[in-house]
């Protein structure tokens, strides 16, 4: 084996261009795997990490006639917030109209403690602030409501008995955050400032849960657990993912098939050579595996020469990230304008296996033909 | 003497079938590797258009302004001239129009009084009328779960869970309450015919979809829309073209005193597209570069092969009085002229086949159910100008080479030694 | 000399309450003849609706028919889109019925509150018909000579917490106890919606406006005009009229 490994290692120096282009070849495509992985897992966590630390926190408790998706069940989905449970911060949610620039446009206020700290949202700017009813929006509804930092803006809504109210919001803030869902058409107050301006008190829409909360059955709320609110969110990675994959294994195969390729050249050349090997005593199969280890040793090097090049390259993306379009933010999923690659073991370890595995196999099977081969002729250098 | 070439080309089958095999081979996989991974990657902007954004969109200018609000009473009039004028000034593109709007899906008891009812978010497209392509650019085929898409006016399908919330199934008569374009309150029945799954919470949870002329004449829009959605034939986005399409259509309605003025924007110009597209080029072309790389490498060899084995015909042309470098020359002839045959094909056949994915397209999800709007299991190839040289030319150029260096062996070896050279 | 400043101060409190009560009951005698003028047990009103579109206008006419303050029938006479639409409102519940699709479709809750027909009033709005004294205290503010006629400015603030508007500002014409204009507030005392009372003319002895235009003052644009053609007041409506069998009549 020590032997056949030598050999190979000489085989392949000996064929210098050849090799170093196969090589090349190879580890690229061992680097676009990895890249393109470590993109995707990178975003994978961080919309993962963006849901939970500003949306769903360790789960949501809904009351059971508010969904989230349908506005219409705001005017009824709320209730007295349960006594006794612990580890559950309280959102109300309720409608309103703002009036930017003298145009209507229906909005949805969102009131939670400005002194919670499950959710990012930074809320606790309304504390500091001087104005009657400051609150804090994203920048989306900043951006399509026309509205900066500093801006006042008429609002009316009605309170739970219907009778109208009015009045300024104060933009204190505007935040900038992953996930839309928190942001779009959301205005958000201080939970006390909502009970007062609808006297709904002590009422709620629904609870993000923390790591205190204990799931009980409640007659009014129901419990989605974080798994269940990410799923969304999975799925669609899940789908990016097999998308890519089909982009590697191309890469892949047009790499192999290079391989492949050199391989069956080599193995014609070189008849003289194998003629050689048999009579001086070396078995069939032990030629046949001196060529199979000359091609699976294409990627042991283009391993080295990947992590060479690789590296460097992949320390680099780590730190500055990879710049992401905001294509994918209309359909309401978190995604980061900046996201960092994330180099798993798993990954790295399966894409070598992966790389070495398949240019071994793709250099047996050429092989294979040696063991078919007439030594006499094959010595003479004759084709066969 | 080209002739002379050719014959021995043909003739002999060593010399020609194996060679031309593999560069039409590799040249065919180049070809239809760039072309699949533009489609791939173009997906991610693709879906943009397709949802939303078309390749090109035309809306009025307060419409634009307020769009987020689907502001109908904004919307494009004199679509009919809008659309004669389109097509006669930019043939490459397909105009298609599209109206969003709100409104409550109401389902009668026995009697004819509501029994449930669901508020929902409409869209109507060009379901009935073919030649729009709305079909297969929203995957509505392969997404339906129950029932099927309508067939005729007045059939109406809804998103899966709204049809759940609302107990009905297809077959069953409803009602859409709403307002016209002008404010008016509207009534109309409808059947429902299927339900339909998109992929997003959001959609999925009240959404109707009914045929663009049904819309408008519910909504008192005739020849009219909210949207007017541009796709260029080729399926592909170009924004060059786009921007230059955009620039001259724009450009008649620049002193327009009429507030309602139609307004052209690019997908580049919607919804920030522009990084999206730019991340997609670049991938594209690392991707491309390494086809082209390896296939070359592939290629090479195959050139190699070619040259080696005829070491002793070379020796015996020689020792018959030939020049080294005519044998040489004739052999980098011959060569040229496999590999313009062999990259012929592959162009071809390489093409062809992208044509083919970019019309059908491969089904890369497991099982049809998964299949939703959002996110289609198709992936599509897309057929470029480029894919014309992008095989061809690495094809021509690595049998060249490689024969080439295989050649050096005219030079380098003896006579007698080339004799020798895989004796018989 | 403590107790000499409380009885000053008790005086002072006093009188001011009397001076204020009978201002709320001289309001209060000038809402109910407000109330007296414009309601009536049964009615039955011709009238157009103007809808101040961004492009368009739109002309909407219709043929209403109440009784008390619960029960209403309206039957839309043009234009062709809405003619033969039938608008049946029985306590808090809404049918609107159309003849095209000869189906009967109820509005609750959250659907009340979107507008009718594009115009600057909901559903809701126009629902409301209760006589303003049942709801509001009132109080005489001021007078002034609004439009050439003498009136009084009233404010009147709910004394029931299930109203839309907490305040309003009613100008009266003190010779014909009928309002010219009027404010609505919401809670904080921000103006939301203003109604203008026009045209006023005498009908069956009684001054009733005849064009009025609502306004929503957060929003841009003119709001909403209604004009009345005919209006007949106390006359015999059947039973029929507000039951639900009338909608497919």
């Amino acid at each position: 084996m020590k032997l056949a490994l030598k050999l190979a290692f000489k085989n392949l120096w000996g064929a210098g261009t050849r090799t170093v282009l196969n090589v090349l070849v190879l580890s690229f495509s061992f680097v676009i795997i990895i890249l393109l992985n470590s993109i995707i897992d990178g975003w994978d966590q961080q919309a993962q990490k963006d849901s939970i630390v500003w949306e769903f926190g360790e789960g949501h408790l809904l009351h059971k006639q508010y969904d989230p998706l349908d506005s219409f069940t705001i005017l009824d989905g709320h209730g007295p917030i349960p006594k006794n449970q612990l580890g559950i911060t309280p959102i109300l949610v309720y409608q309103a109209t703002i009036y930017p620039q003298g145009r209507m446009k229906g909005i949805v206020l969102k009131g939670i403690d400005s002194n919670q700290t499950i959710l990012e949202l930074p809320i606790e700017k309304v504390k500091t602030s001087e104005a009657k009813f400051p609150v804090i929006i994203g920048k989306r509804l900043a951006e399509s409501a026309k509205l900066n930092k500093g801006d006042e803006v008429q609002i009316r809504w009605r309170d739970k008995n219907g009778t109208y109210d009015a009045n300024t919001l104060t933009i204190v803030d505007v935040f900038d955050s992953n996930v839309p869902n928190i942001d779009n058409g959301q205005i958000w107050m201080d939970i006390k400032t909502l009970w007062k301006m609808t006297d709904l008190n002590q009422e709620a829409s629904f609870f993000v849960a923390d790591k205190n909360y204990k799931a009980e059955a409640l007659p009014l709320w129901r419990f989605k657990s974080q798994e269940a609110l990410l799923k969304q969110l999975k799925d669609l990675i899940n789908q990016k993912k097999t998308g890519q994959a089909i982009i590697y294994l191309l890469l892949m195969a047009i790499a192999l098939l290079a391989v492949f390729d050199t391989q069956i050249l080599s193995i014609f050349r070189r008849q003289k050579e194998i003629g050689t090997y048999i009579a001086l005593g070396m078995t069939r199969s032990r030629v046949v595996r001196l060529f199979t280890i000359e091609g699976s040793m294409y990627s042991i090097l283009a391993l080295i020469v990947g992590s060479i090049y690789g590296i460097p390259f992949f320390i680099y993306l780590a730190q500055v990230g990879f710049a992401v379009p905001p294509a994918d933010q209309k359909m309401g999923i978190a995604i980061a304008e900046v996201i960092f690659p994330l180099y798993g073991i798993k990954l790295v370890v399966s894409t070598i296996l992966l790389v070495v595995i398949s240019a071994t196999i793709v250099s047996y099977l050429p092989a294979r033909k040696i063991a078919k081969l007439n030594p006499v002729l094959a010595l003479k250098g004759k084709q066969q | 003497m080209i002739k002379f070439i050719f014959k021995g080309i043909v003739r002999d089958r060593s010399k020609s079938l194996i060679p031309v095999l593999v560069i039409t081979v590799g040249v065919m996989v180049t070809v239809l590797m760039s072309g699949f991974l533009k489609g791939v990657l173009s997906d991610i902007v693709n879906q943009s258009a397709k949802l939303d954004t078309g390749h090109l969109k035309i809306m009025t200018q307060p419409y634009a302004e307020n769009k987020d609000q689907m502001p109908n009473d904004l919307a494009l009039l004199d679509l009919q001239d809008l659309l004669e004028d389109l097509n006669q000034k930019f043939t490459n593109v397909l105009w298609t129009p599209r109206i969003k709007f709100g409104g409550i899906i109401d389902v009668p008891d026995s009697n004819g009084n509501t029994k449930t009812q669901g508020t929902g978010m409409g869209m109507a497209l060009s379901i009935l009328d073919s030649d729009s392509g709305e079909l297969e650019r929203l995957n509505l085929n392969k997404s339906i779960q129950k029932g099927r898409l309508p067939m005729r006016k007045g059939e109406i399908v809804l998103s899966d869970a709204y049809a759940e919330k609302l107990k009905i199934s297809p077959g069953d008569e409803i009602t859409y309450f709403g307002t016209t374009m002008e404010g008016s309150m509207v009534f109309k029945n409808f059947v429902m015919t299927g339900t339909i799954y998109f992929g997003s919470p959001l959609l999925d949870k009240g959404t109707f979809i009914m045929d663009i002329k049904d819309a408008q004449d519910m909504l008192d829009m005739e020849d009219g829309t909210g949207e007017l959605l541009g796709y260029f034939n080729s399926k592909i986005y170009n924004d060059i073209e786009a921007s230059q399409i955009a620039k001259e259509f724009n450009s008649q309605f620049i002193n327009s005193k009429d507030e309602y003025a139609p307004i052209m924007v690019t997908l580049k110009q919607q919804n920030d597209l522009k990084t999206s597209l730019d991340v997609a080029e670049s991938f594209n072309a690392i991707f491309i570069f390494i086809f082209i790389f390896a296939m070359s490498l592939v290629l090479w060899n195959t050139g190699l092969i070619g040259g080696l084995r005829r070491y002793k015909e070379f020796g015996i042309r020689i020792a018959l009085g030939e020049s080294k470098r005519n044998v040489f020359g004739l052999l980098l002839a011959e060569a040229s002229i496999i590999g313009l045959i062999g990259s012929l094909i592959g162009s071809i056949l390489g093409i062809g086949l992208c044509y083919y994915l970019q019309e059908v397209g491969i089904d890369i999800s497991k099982d049809v159910e998964n299949s939703t709007i959002i996110m289609p299991s198709i992936v599509r190839a897309h057929v470029s100008t480029n894919l014309f040289f992008i095989g061809f030319i690495p094809g021509l150029f690595s049998m060249l080479l490689g024969t080439a260096l295989a050649g050096r062996g005219i030079f380098k070896r003896e006579t007698a030694r080339l004799f020798k050279e895989l004796e018989v | 000399m403590k107790k000499i400043l409380f009885v000053l101060l008790f005086c002072a409190y006093f009188s001011n309450d009397l001076s204020a009560q009978q201002s709320s009951k001289e309001a209060l005698e000038i809402i109910k003849k407000v109330d007296k003028n414009m309601f009536s047990e049964t009615q039955i009103i011709t009238s157009e609706m103007i809808v101040y579109g961004k492009r368009k206008s739109r002309t909407i006419r219709s043929k209403g028919y109440s009784k008390g303050q619960q029960n209403n029938f309206t039957e839309y006479l043009s234009p062709e889109r809405e003619k033969g639409t039938k608008m049946l409102k029985l306590d808090n519940r809404l049918w609107i019925y159309s003849p095209a699709t000869d189906r009967t479709i109820q509005l609750s809750g959250h659907l009340l509150r979107q507008s009718v027909m594009g115009s600057d009033l909901s559903y809701e709005d126009m629902m409301e018909e209760r006589k303003l004294s049942d709801l509001y205290n009132t109080k005489i503010v001021g007078e002034e000579i609004y439009q050439g006629r003498p009136s009084w400015i009233m404010e009147l603030t709910a004394f029931v917490d299930d109203l839309a508007y907490d305040k309003r500002i009613l100008w009266v014409d003190k010779n014909r106890f009928v309002p010219l204009k009027e404010n609505l507030y919401a809670k904080s005392g921000i103006l939301l919606k203003t109604t203008l009372f026009m045209n006023i003319k005498q009908i069956d002895g009684r001054w009733y406006p005849t064009r009025l235009n609502y306004k929503d003052v957060l929003k841009d644009g003119k709001g909403t005009d209604f004009v009345i053609l005919d209006i007949k007041f106390n006359p015999a409506i059947s039973d029929e009229y507000f039951s639900k069998s009338i909608l497919r009549k």
